[in-house]
């Protein structure tokens, strides 16, 4: 009865209501027009006005500055600055964040589009759920990736005109192509996300797989750009476009296209195995712990498989900017930017550190594996001599008096270590420790069972440690020889260890072809660290491509196109390798600020829906968690096929 | 207390980005100020061109970031110590300034055996000197083992002279023909 009553008199209130704020609104819109319209304010005549001295001065003053202004001829400016941090700095780190979003959306297309193939292949439907599971971060960070790039080309626009226009004028055929792949990279991201188990699996694998070609198109134009800048061609001496396809094919574009391919993937693959580490710390159940803990491996191998030949690229991209310029390959290797890679050895070395250490931790999870577990000592100690080798500088920073004690800047004997002939052994030693500790990992839990077992592990070891004495033989010799013949002995160097992981990776698949499992793995049986060994393995690759990118650009120094276009700006000189430092570091913040802002929104998928939990609170309220809702709770916490 | 997850993960960043700074503060600091260009005094004595030689070696040439002066061992680009000894015999035809200047604006016209065709036109950019910035380098050479002999007014093959058209005074030596073709050996640890 009450209830009948008290609706009528809603319905009563709601006309009322209504009427009241009609006329609410009516009048705050008649005062707010009545105060704020303009109205002629009161002059008087022209005669009754005061002419004072100081009127008269005032209105000549104002007349002569409105003539100087209207006088003024137009001028394009060929800088302006930003406030507080300066316009660098502000380029900088924008670019920065749009070159780490960039990596990362091109990159898990890669590895999603490989693991959806071997889902189909093999007919897991675990590998199908965890493609689906990669590109669920995609749609996000697609969209954050277009934001920065709308807001450096922008920020280009206002801050540098005179240069971005001289760069627009070189590449303005390639423009339009590179919208219009833009628009085809959102149609194959959107139905490649959207169309998860619409289409049949090999037209949805076709989208994948377009996806994937376009992206790669839309790298390659945007790396013609920024290489252009550090080693142009296709132009003249002051700069006049002979060729636009000299201008993109330019010495180091393919350099930087395949190690920016290779990079990309190691960087996507770690924040993918981060995102699974964060979900496996959050998860509450065996099941969900199981699925983030297989995720997170896979994400980590893909980053330390990618990792692995990263080097080999590096040393092209070195050499061809080399061939372009000796003096940039110098300011970069002996100059200005030389102790940029001694930090880089750190963060390399902690790289393999970790990768490593999250391996040997996950040896954990499979019974029966402790006879392996005895060869981790050795090849800790193995990574530990050549990091130490590796971040050995040839100048050591020291006093007067201990330069004077030393006999040099160079200690009598470390300094052996800081030369290009001892880190080169010492990184391609690192490698093979690292790919040591893959086939050990691979081979818990498992026996060999083919009739030549024992001859085949014999050859890998074989080649292994043929492999070793050869680099460091060549490490040795480089001492004695003179320059032309020492620079090539890292190509020969560099060859054996590649040789030496296929051929062994080679040999391990027919060893390990029907072999006998000794224990089986318990995926999410593995201690907590692990998980926080991946975050930190994520934020080191971050961290590592920011300084990277750094010298890469920076590496022009005061030149906008080197050696044709000078920066006349002031910050045209390079500052401390400490202040870049910072800068990295600030980027990397704001991006893992943002990476968890994707992964907030990507997690919003898996919550349940607003009226269920609604109903549920309703249903605690007045006694207890429905069934009904734990049933359909469970269901959508589950993440999805 | 259970410190959250969110918190946990935050500390970790901030402490890896925090050791990668220490990292990059504890490493030799050198803010890098691009090239001023160097004013040059149209009466400037040959000891005032070696004296700006040498810091243009330094800076704006970038000459000692690959060659050393009086270091030995295993070089990757030719050491400077007593070149102008070396100069006016290297290559026949040329005597010490016509060699130096031939370095310099044609480098790889003569390769040092041993080393690398790596050193770049130095009166083109990114280098860029210009021809009175080459004379006060050439003289700054010149006492690396002899005797300083240039002025500004210097004349050689690449600065509007013809080739040895102002030979110094240490000339050619005896017995080479000019154009010969017959390099002498060269010394080991020489520069180009």
């Amino acid at each position: 009865m009450n209830r009948a009553m008290n609706r009528k008199v809603l319905l009563l209130l709601g006309p009322i209501a209504g009427i009241v704020m009609f006329v609410a609104v009516v009048w705050t819109a008649k005062v707010f027009v009545g105060h704020y319209e303009y109205r002629e304010p009161y002059r008087p005549p022209a005669a009754t006005a005061d002419a004072t001295p100081r009127a008269e001065g005032l209105a000549a003053e104002k007349a002569d500055a409105d003539s100087k202004a209207r006088a003024k001829p137009y001028a394009e400016a060929e800088y302006r600055t930003f406030p507080v941090v300066g316009s660098r700095v502000a380029i900088w780190a924008v670019a920065q964040l749009h070159l780490l979003f960039a990596a990362f959306v091109l990159a898990v297309p890669i590895f999603a589009f490989i693991v959806e193939a071997i889902g189909y292949k093999t007919g897991d439907p675990r590998y199908d759920r965890l493609a689906h599971e990669f590109t669920k971060l995609l749609s996000v960070s697609f969209s954050l990736t277009a934001t920065f790039g709308a807001f450096l080309t922008f920020m280009l626009i206002i801050l540098f005109p005179k240069f971005t226009n001289y760069l627009m004028s070189v590449f303005s055929p390639t423009f339009l192509p590179y919208v219009l792949l833009f628009f085809g990279e959102a149609f194959f991201l959107y139905t490649y996300y959207y169309g998860w188990g619409k289409f049949h699996p090999l037209v949805h694998l076709g989208l994948g797989l377009g996806l994937n070609l376009v992206g790669t198109a839309i790298m390659m134009i945007a790396n013609a750009w920024l290489t252009f800048m550090m080693s142009p061609r296709g132009i003249s001496d002051t700069g006049a476009v002979l060729s636009v396809w000299d201008a993109v094919f330019n010495y180091t574009w393919m350099p930087i296209n395949v190690h920016r391919f290779i990079a990309n993937i190691a960087f996507g693959g770690s924040v993918a195995a981060a995102y699974a580490a964060f979900k496996f710390l959050q998860a509450e159940t065996d099941e969900d712990r199981a699925h983030y803990d297989w995720m997170g491996y896979i994400g980590n191998f893909v980053a330390i498989s990618a990792f692995l030949p990263l080097p080999f690229a590096g040393y092209w991209l070195a050499k061809e900017i080399y061939a372009f310029s000796q003096t940039l390959g110098l300011t970069m290797m002996g100059g200005a930017f030389s102790w940029l890679f001694i930090i880089q050895a750190v963060l390399i070395g902690n790289l393999f550190l970790a990768a490593n250490y999250y391996l040997w931790l996950g040896m954990g999870r499979v019974e029966g594996v402790q006879p392996l577990q005895k060869f981790i000592k050795y090849l800790l100690i193995g990574i530990a001599l050549c990091f130490m080798v590796w971040a050995t500088p040839r100048s050591i920073i020291a006093t007067v008096s201990e330069v004077r004690a030393m006999g040099g800047s160079a200690h009598p004997v470390l300094g052996y270590l800081g030369v290009m002939s001892a880190k080169n052994t010492a990184v391609n030693i690192l490698i093979l420790t690292t790919f040591m500790s893959f086939l050990l990992y691979r081979r818990t839990g498992k026996v060999a069972a083919v009739s030549w077992a024992r001859t085949g592990h014999a050859a890998q070891l074989t080649i292994f440690a043929a492999t070793a004495l050869f680099v460091i033989f060549l490490g040795v010799y480089g001492y004695f020889v003179e320059a032309t013949v020492r620079i090539k002995l890292s190509v020969p160097q560099v060859l054996s260890v590649l040789f030496a992981m296929v051929s062994i990776t080679a040999v391990d698949v027919f060893l390990f072809r029907g072999a006998r499992k000794t224990g089986e793995v318990r995926w999410g049986r593995i201690p907590v660290i692990s998980q926080y060994v991946l975050i930190f393995i994520a934020v080191t690759f971050t961290w590592l491509m920011g300084l990277m990118g750094y010298v890469r650009s920076g590496l022009r120094q005061h030149w906008h196109v080197y050696g044709v276009i000078r920066d006349q700006s002031a910050d045209a000189f390079t500052p401390t390798l400490g202040f870049a430092t910072k800068v990295v570091s600030a980027t990397v913040l704001m991006f893992f600020l943002l990476i968890g802002v994707v992964f907030w929104i990507t997690n919003l998928h898996d919550r349940p829906d607003f009226e269920a939990r609604t109903k549920a609170r309703r249903r605690e309220g007045s006694g207890g968690v429905s069934p009904e809702f734990a049933v359909e709770t469970a269901g959508e916490h589950r993440p999805t096929s | 207390m259970r410190v959250p997850l969110t918190l946990r993960l935050g500390a970790l960043v901030l402490a890896t980005t925090g050791f990668y700074t220490y990292v990059g503060q504890m490493v030799p600091q050198k803010e890098v100020q691009p090239p001023q260009e160097t004013s040059l005094k149209g009466d400037m004595t040959t000891a005032d061109m070696v004296k700006v030689g040498r810091e243009i070696m330094e800076g704006k040439g970038l000459c000692l970031t690959c060659h050393t002066i009086g270091k030995t061992g295993a070089l990757r680009f030719p050491d400077l110590d007593g070149v102008d000894a070396r100069a006016k015999s290297r290559v026949p035809g040329l005597n010490d300034v016509e060699y130096f200047a031939q370095s310099m604006y044609e480098p790889t016209a003569y390769i040092v055996p041993g080393f690398p065709p790596a050193m770049p036109p130095i009166n083109k950019p990114p280098i860029g000197l210009t021809d009175q910035e080459i004379l006060c380098v050439i003289a700054y050479l010149q006492t690396l083992g002899g005797t300083p002999t240039v002025t500004l007014q210097t004349k050689h093959h690449y600065n509007s002279g013809t080739a040895a058209a102002t030979p110094a005074p240490s000339a050619t030596p005896p017995g080479v023909s000019p154009g010969g073709t017959q390099p002498e050996a060269p010394l080991k640890g020489e520069k180009r």
